[in-house]
């Protein structure tokens, strides 16, 4: 498996020239088909139709090549040059390498985002290169020569200088500076999170575990009290899940009336609604509680049967602390995707020449259209474009 | 470096008293100057982010757009790529007629100022520092932050925009605790949950359509049904931004707007669509040098199409185009981009956030940028929200006054903040440090220590 050294990178990405598409080639093509007949007879007749992967590849290279034309800026290249300095305007510094050089780029954001793409695949695959070459990048400023401190200052062992995000072989050695301030942080945290584990025990920790175990069941808690459902509910249900509604949600901590209905059983301890001052302080230091006064409890907030107003466990402070201090995502991560959410419903489609609901299908290339006058209409340009 | 920042500023020089905020925008650059004192409310200047060029092939530069008075045939170069500014030489050129030169409209001597600079989240590495190196080594400033966009508006009085009851003369503490911003600019859309002023990075989520895709989308609608409008950017853009709305009954809109079967003209649309059909007077670059929209008359535009009346106006009537290129931020499928729409991002984005911040980050919903301004657009939001999340939830959505400047008047806000004293970094620093620490500092924010 000596290759002679060479990695061969496996990409699953295909870049599509515009114009073309790959297309999986099943049976014989018309296309190839009326160029090289294998029998002159009757050749008009056997034509096959067009398939369906035929179809569905034309509506594919077409929807690509559109979105294309959306993205672009304009729809013709503008070469727009910088127009000459007004006067004698600031006088001409000269640039820094760096400066020069970033200012001589003619890279378009698909590069850069091609570069960074291309850093990640090595990282992942060969890490010492990675490191070389986010190395070999110029990240060191030019400083001037007259400072004396440039000899032994921490410098920037990280290339592309994406923090931990970033080039993944990129940032082995952090500066000094890094380091202490992730020491301080974790010392914090330490201490917080202690602080927050003594509170939580002390004040509500049987609420909480009981919000735990919705689904598993309560009962590891021995010291939480079970009593029956009362037989009926209270007349004011509806009521009640206004209530809950309706409650200051913008102060993001738990209310009263919403965390008395705790969890999805029938059976359900009564919560004794405990003195507002010591109920707010269950929380934790993060987002600071709720001080003022909690809304009027509801008579039907001790019903066990009203379970849909349940408040959720809010996050402790660790959970809080890793989510504010959580790395950024790359630029492709952050893109959101189709999931399971989308793919429910079919897509909707439109007439492509008066925009209403695309009812009927042109057999040619697939394109929609509402009714026959807009059919007819498409037909016009679907034969000037494919053909008879 | 939370606590280098102290013991810095006792030994080092006192941080500059002047701020320059930047929001660097895809379409338009937000810039004014803070000084440390000042509490009164001010305004940006907005400044086109491009380069054009008329038709007589005379070049504008920023600011000096508004000098143009024929947009038709117009040409744009722009720094700003996807909402990151990718192109310097145009970005430098721009930035030093409106800053640098000895005319410049907002003069200022970096060496004095400090530099807050709004970028869009997720960025790449390599962008990133190439603006930081930009910043230090040829624009020289003293100071310089640069921050995650959406998360300067933490730096507002949030609850006053959503008008929550509350005693008066509440003191107003800055960061606002929780919000979900949504920012919809012209790059892409963006939604992003801030905890105390630190945005939540894990849930930040992207949606590629922005202002720039409906300008498009919108143009091509209008080439096939009406006239080529393919090399009028400006224009189709004005029309976007006053005759298109976001419905809020998408299927009973478009039934209106329908002309019926062939040889039917349906009741609805001949009259007008109930108010949909609207007239657009196209410039004509003569006397009128921009678009006004009409109500549609069914009698001028019966005529005018038998020719009986010679017009003197380019009359374009707008039917479906109106919300059917808004509505490509709540359904990206529709033109066949494998993206969810605006409600379903934000659940994809709170589905990685833990439970419980979910209601108060759904009751503190913000929407900014440039599609906000759209009718309709919080609203249609708002409904579309409350069918997806749980049903205890309350979901409110708001936009601030003027949606476009709010993340630059956040940004105020924020240089005015000790917090902006924590994260900027010194031009000494740099040097010391390299480009590489200075990108680190400021991925990791704010850090937790409140």
């Amino acid at each position: 498996m000596n290759n002679f050294g060479v990695i061969e990178v496996a990409s699953t990405k295909t870049k599509n020239a515009p114009g073309w598409a790959y297309v999986p080639d099943i049976g014989p093509s018309p296309a190839a088909a009326a160029l090289q007949p294998t029998n002159r007879k009757r050749a008009v007749r056997n034509q096959t139709a067009l398939s369906l992967s035929d179809v569905s590849a034309r509506q594919d290279t077409k929807v690509r090549k559109d979105l294309e034309a959306l993205d672009r800026d304009i729809h013709r290249d503008a070469n727009i040059p910088i127009p000459p300095k007004p006067g004698a305007g600031r006088a001409q510094n000269k640039h820094t390498p760096n400066v020069r050089k970033i200012l001589q780029s003619q890279k378009t954001f698909a590069n850069h985002l091609d570069d960074y793409q291309a850093l990640l695949t090595l990282a992942e695959t060969n890490p010492a290169a990675a490191a070389a070459l986010a190395n070999a990048a110029p990240t060191k400023p030019a400083v001037p020569s007259t400072s004396a401190r440039n000899s032994p200052a921490p410098t920037a062992s990280g290339g592309g200088g994406g923090g931990s995000s970033g080039g993944g072989g990129g940032g082995s050695k952090r500066s000094a500076a890094l380091a202490k301030r992730a020491a301080l942080v974790t010392a914090k945290e330490q201490k917080e999170a202690a602080a927050a584990k003594k509170a939580a025990k002390v004040k509500s920790e049987p609420v909480f575990e009981a919000e735990h175990n919705t689904t598993s069941g309560n009962n590891d808690g021995g010291d939480v009290e079970m009593t029956d459902a009362p037989p009926t509910s209270g007349p004011g249900e509806g009521a009640a899940e206004v209530a809950s509604k309706t409650t200051p949600s913008g102060s993001a901590t738990p209310t009263a009336a919403a965390v008395s209905s705790g969890s999805s059983e029938p059976q359900l301890q009564p919560v004794l609604p405990p003195p507002p001052e010591t109920w707010y302080q269950a929380d934790g230091s993060m987002l600071p509680a709720y001080k003022r006064k909690p809304p009027v409890a509801h008579p039907g907030d001790n019903d066990p049967l009203l379970v849909s107003s349940r408040v959720p466990r809010f996050p402790t402070d660790d959970e809080l602390c890793a989510l504010m201090t959580a790395p950024p995502l790359s630029y492709l991560e952050a893109r959101a995707g189709w999931g399971d959410e989308e793919g429910r419903y079919p897509v909707r489609t439109f007439c492509e020449v008066c925009g209403y609901w695309g009812r009927v299908r042109c057999l040619k290339c697939g394109a929609r259209a509402c009714a026959l006058d807009c059919l007819q209409t498409h037909k016009e340009e679907c034969f000037t474009r494919y053909g008879l | 470096m939370a606590g280098g920042a102290k013991s810095r500023s006792s030994g080092g020089p006192a941080p500059p008293s002047k701020t320059l905020v930047l929001d660097n925008g895809g379409s338009t650059i937000k810039a004014g100057f803070v000084a440390a004192g000042d509490n009164a409310d001010k305004k940006p200047r907005v400044i086109p982010n491009c380069l054009a060029r008329d038709r007589h092939k005379k070049t504008y530069v920023a600011s000096e757009l508004d000098k143009c008075k024929d947009f038709s045939e117009i040409d744009f170069r722009r720094p700003v790529e996807k909402g990151f500014i990718v192109n310097w030489e145009a970005q430098k050129e721009i930035w030093d007629r409106e800053f640098f030169y000895d005319k410049a409209l907002q003069k200022c001597d970096p060496a004095s100022t400090r530099l807050v600079l709004a970028e869009q989240p997720n960025s790449l590495p390599a962008l990133q520092s190439h603006c930081d190196q930009i910043v230090f080594e040829e624009f020289g400033f003293a100071s310089y932050y640069r921050g995650v966009g959406p998360a300067f508006n933490a730096y507002h009085d949030i609850q006053g925009i959503f008008r929550t009851p509350r005693a008066p003369n509440t003191p107003v503490n800055f960061p606002a605790e929780i919000i979900l911003l949504i920012d919809s600019g012209f790059s892409h859309t963006t939604v992003t949950p801030i905890l105390q002023g630190r945005p939540l990075h894990q849930a930040i989520r992207r949606l590629d359509v922005g202002g720039k895709l409906l300008t498009n989308y919108l143009t091509r609608l209008i080439s096939v049904r009406h006239f080529d409008m393919r090399s009028e950017p400006y224009i189709v853009n004005e029309m976007k931004e006053t005759a298109c709305y976001v419905s809020l009954d998408f299927k009973g809109d478009l039934e209106k707007t329908w002309k019926g079967t062939r040889g039917e003209r349906r009741q609805d649309y001949l009259t007008g669509s109930a108010g949909i059909a609207k007239d657009y007077v196209l410039p004509d670059s003569h006397t009128r040098f921009h678009g006004v929209v009409r109500d549609y008359e069914p009698s001028v535009s019966a005529r005018a199409r038998k020719g009986v009346v010679v017009s003197t106006e380019d009359i374009l009537t707008l039917r479906n185009e109106r919300f059917v290129v808004p509505e490509l931020l709540f359904h990206p499928s529709d033109i066949g981009i494998r993206q969810p729409g605006l409600a379903a991002l934000v659940m994809q984005s709170l589905s990685v956030l833990p439970e419980g911040l979910w209601p108060g980050l759904l009751a503190n919903i913000v929407v900014v940028g440039g599609n906000a301004l759209f009718d309709g657009f919080v609203q249609r939001l708002q409904t579309e929200l409350l069918e997806l999340v749980p049903d205890a939830c309350t979901v409110r959505v708001a936009r601030p006054e003027d949606p476009i400047v709010s993340t630059w008047l956040g940004a105020t806000n924020f240089a005015k903040h000790v917090h902006a004293d924590r994260l900027a970094v010194t031009k000494q620093e740099y040097e010391e440090n390299g480009a590489g620490w200075v990108a680190r500092k400021f991925a990791a924010g704010l850090g937790v220590d409140t």
